[in-house]
């Protein structure tokens, strides 16, 4: 422990030896020192305020949605409601629940969301591999198309693959999502090549001639020594992939006639609740009142998310500065 | 892939291959899959897209059938659609307008979520949590949601900006000087809360160029007694310079790909009512403009790049 007496002592000692430094500098020098302390002090307050202003308005709507799902519908009529509902009630959530089927609709989006994510990860890594490291004839032609993927909006080759699919039948399964991603050509797959191109570019390339020499094949190579160098990356890519294939409604409102994925529901909440709760013509519930349940389909559809982002904030954040996109 | 893999090591024993011969084989069986998914999922469909629009298809079971009518859906697309070079218009003007706001910001954020301070692990999950929201359907109907109640991002900034932006302008005598210059000011505050959750992979990307920058530059910079001010023009610009490309090229993808834009809207539409060929004609000429677009931006920026040489 410290004592009071000699804590001072040194303040003293360190202001003596500031006003020698002082008397040693020039005004320029003094100047700059003096602007510099005053910043250094007015600085936090600002950024605290910039920060703090637009933290409410990312968080705002969440709040919003949280506390509408939560409500009941009478008070989305009491204005002295704005964030705190005066009846708290789960009744909502669960007719909501009902209405969108919940337990069959989320197993549906995990089952494609999940299934091709990890697929396409996988595919997109090795295709990314093929390209960062090795060299053969028309490697720049393929690799045009790869950015050419990242560019081309989906509009222009969904009803062609329409027709493909339609033709082999499979047109309402979830093998319309599957085979592209099996194949490397799912949602933003080329965008997700670039990034691993880049990222196994960027590995040193001791490594896989170490393991030449000793006598691993190419396959065995990428398997054993660059894919556990790679995990942090996968994991961050493989993130983002969920999240795209979750938010996804436009890819799969052509293949899917029906309301299977949650993306789909949540773009047709407003007939399928009507169709769902309010088939009743007795019934009369206003635009206002109706927010409460399209409130409560919209927290649904976004828990998982917003769970697995709290849960593993740290490598959506991190992990793409090892992901390669960056220098 | 695994097929001629096979055969060659086979070969091996009798003709050697030369080594760069074989590693460019298995270079080609690491990209099969994908060649493979390409061309039957990308290049065949994007091929027939084209075909489409200089056809007039007629949807029948088992595939479409088109009758070839040369380049009328184009000249249908910009002369009879009465919507679709109004539309055009106004999302090439928007993506101008927005675009080096959402740059501007996400650099000005990143470079504030960069510095140490308390509780800046929270702040970043806040700022990038737009990231896994904009994206979906959930965005649209909670927007949507939040303006019929009053408490929406339209009315939060309305009601700032007739306040706060409009006695600011007064103070700083800016009201009233340019008309066009008052009403972009304006429209800037307008669309506040739009540019915030469309900015977090923009961010996250700045942020990410910005951990590169080595600390013995900050040092140095001290050193000689630069300001923050010229610090971040001197050493700061220079270093994030290749993300700017990079976050400018993808900001523009990213507002022209969107689906809720007007003219992805009014091309979903047509499509919807079977009329593919105009739909295609209109989502080819929709391409073509983006790939000039890139092509013009990247040509006018890439000189003024600094890139550091390993």
């Amino acid at each position: 422990m410290i004592t009071e007496k000699p804590v001072k002592e040194t303040r003293k000692e360190r202001r003596l030896k500031d006003e020698r430094y002082r008397s040693l500098m020039t005004p320029q020098q003094l100047s700059y020192l003096r602007r510099k302390s005053i910043t250094d002090k007015i600085w936090p307050v600002f950024r605290f305020l910039i920060i703090f202003g637009l933290c409410f308005v990312i968080l705002d709507p969440i709040v919003f949605m949280i506390s509408c799902a939560f409500r009941n519908q009478a008070d989305m009529n009491d204005p002295t409601v704005l964030w705190i509902p005066r009846n708290v009630t789960l009744d909502v959530i669960k007719e909501t629940a009902q209405a969108v089927n919940l337990s069959e609709t989320l197993l549906n989006t995990i089952k494609i969301n999940i299934g091709c994510s990890l697929i396409q990860v996988i595919t997109t890594a090795v295709t990314g591999y093929g390209f960062a490291r090795f060299r053969f004839r028309g490697k720049n032609i393929l690799f045009i198309i790869v950015i050419l993927m990242i560019l081309v909006p989906p509009q222009i080759i969904l009803l062609p693959q329409y027709d493909q699919f339609a033709k082999l039948g499979l047109i309402n399964t979830a093998w319309t999502m599957y085979l592209p991603a099996l194949t490397a050509n799912g949602l933003r797959a080329g965008l997700m090549i670039f990034i691993f191109r880049q990222f196994f570019k960027g590995m040193p390339r001791e490594l896989e001639d170490a393991a030449y020499l000793d006598g691993c094949g190419p396959m065995r190579t990428f398997l054993l020594i660059m894919m556990p160098n790679a995990l942090s990356s996968f994991l961050t890519v493989f993130l983002f992939s969920v999240v795209w294939y979750w938010n996804d409604y436009y890819t799969c409102s052509s293949f899917f006639s029906t309301n299977k994925t949650f993306a789909l529901m949540i773009k047709n909440i407003g007939p399928v609740l009507s169709s769902a709760l309010f088939n009743d013509p007795s019934l009369q519930v206003s635009a206002r009142e109706l927010i409460v349940w399209t409130q409560a389909a919209c927290l649904m559809s976004i828990a998982p998310m917003l769970v697995m982002y709290v849960c593993l904030q740290k490598h959506f954040t991190e992990g793409i500065e090892r992901s390669g996109l960056v220098g | 892939m695994a097929d001629h893999t096979y055969q060659y090591r086979n070969k091996d024993r009798t003709v050697r291959l030369p080594y760069e011969k074989r590693k460019a084989l298995y270079g080609y069986g690491f990209i099969a899959l994908w060649l493979i998914g390409t061309i039957v999922f990308f290049l065949i469909p994007l091929i027939s897209s084209l075909i489409y629009s200089f056809q007039e298809v007629n949807p029948q079971k088992g595939g479409a059938h088109g009758d070839w009518v040369g380049i009328r859906n184009y000249y249908e697309a910009f002369t009879k659609d009465p919507h679709y070079r109004e539309y055009l218009l106004k999302v090439l003007k928007e993506t101008a307008v927005n675009t080096p706001l959402i740059l501007i910001f996400s650099l000005f954020i990143a470079v504030i979520l960069n510095q140490k301070f308390r509780g800046r692990t929270f702040v970043r999950a806040v700022f990038f949590l737009p990231v896994i929201i904009a994206s979906g359907p959930v965005y649209a109907v909670l927007t949507g949601d939040m303006d019929r109640t009053g408490t929406g991002g339209e009315q939060f900034s309305t009601m700032f900006e007739t306040d706060m932006v409009t006695q600011l302008m007064n103070f700083t005598g800016v009201y009233g000087l340019n008309e066009t210059l008052t009403q972009s000011i304006k429209n800037t505050i307008d669309n506040i809360f739009g540019l915030i959750w469309h900015s977090g992979i923009q961010i996250l990307i700045f942020l990410a160029a910005l951990q590169n920058i080595p600390p013995s530059a900050r040092e140095a910079a001290q050193i000689e007694g630069a300001t923050s001010w010229e610090y971040f023009w001197k050493i700061t610009f220079p270093y994030v310079s290749p993300m700017i490309v990079a976050n400018l090229i993808f900001t523009i993808i990213d507002s022209f790909i969107d689906s809720d834009n007007k003219v992805m809207q009014r091309i979903i539409t047509i499509q919807h009512e079977w009329n593919y060929g105009l739909a295609a004609a209109m989502v080819w000429t929709y391409f073509v403009i983006i790939m000039a677009v890139i092509g013009l931006v990247f040509l006018i920026v890439n000189k003024h790049i600094y890139y550091e040489v390993d």
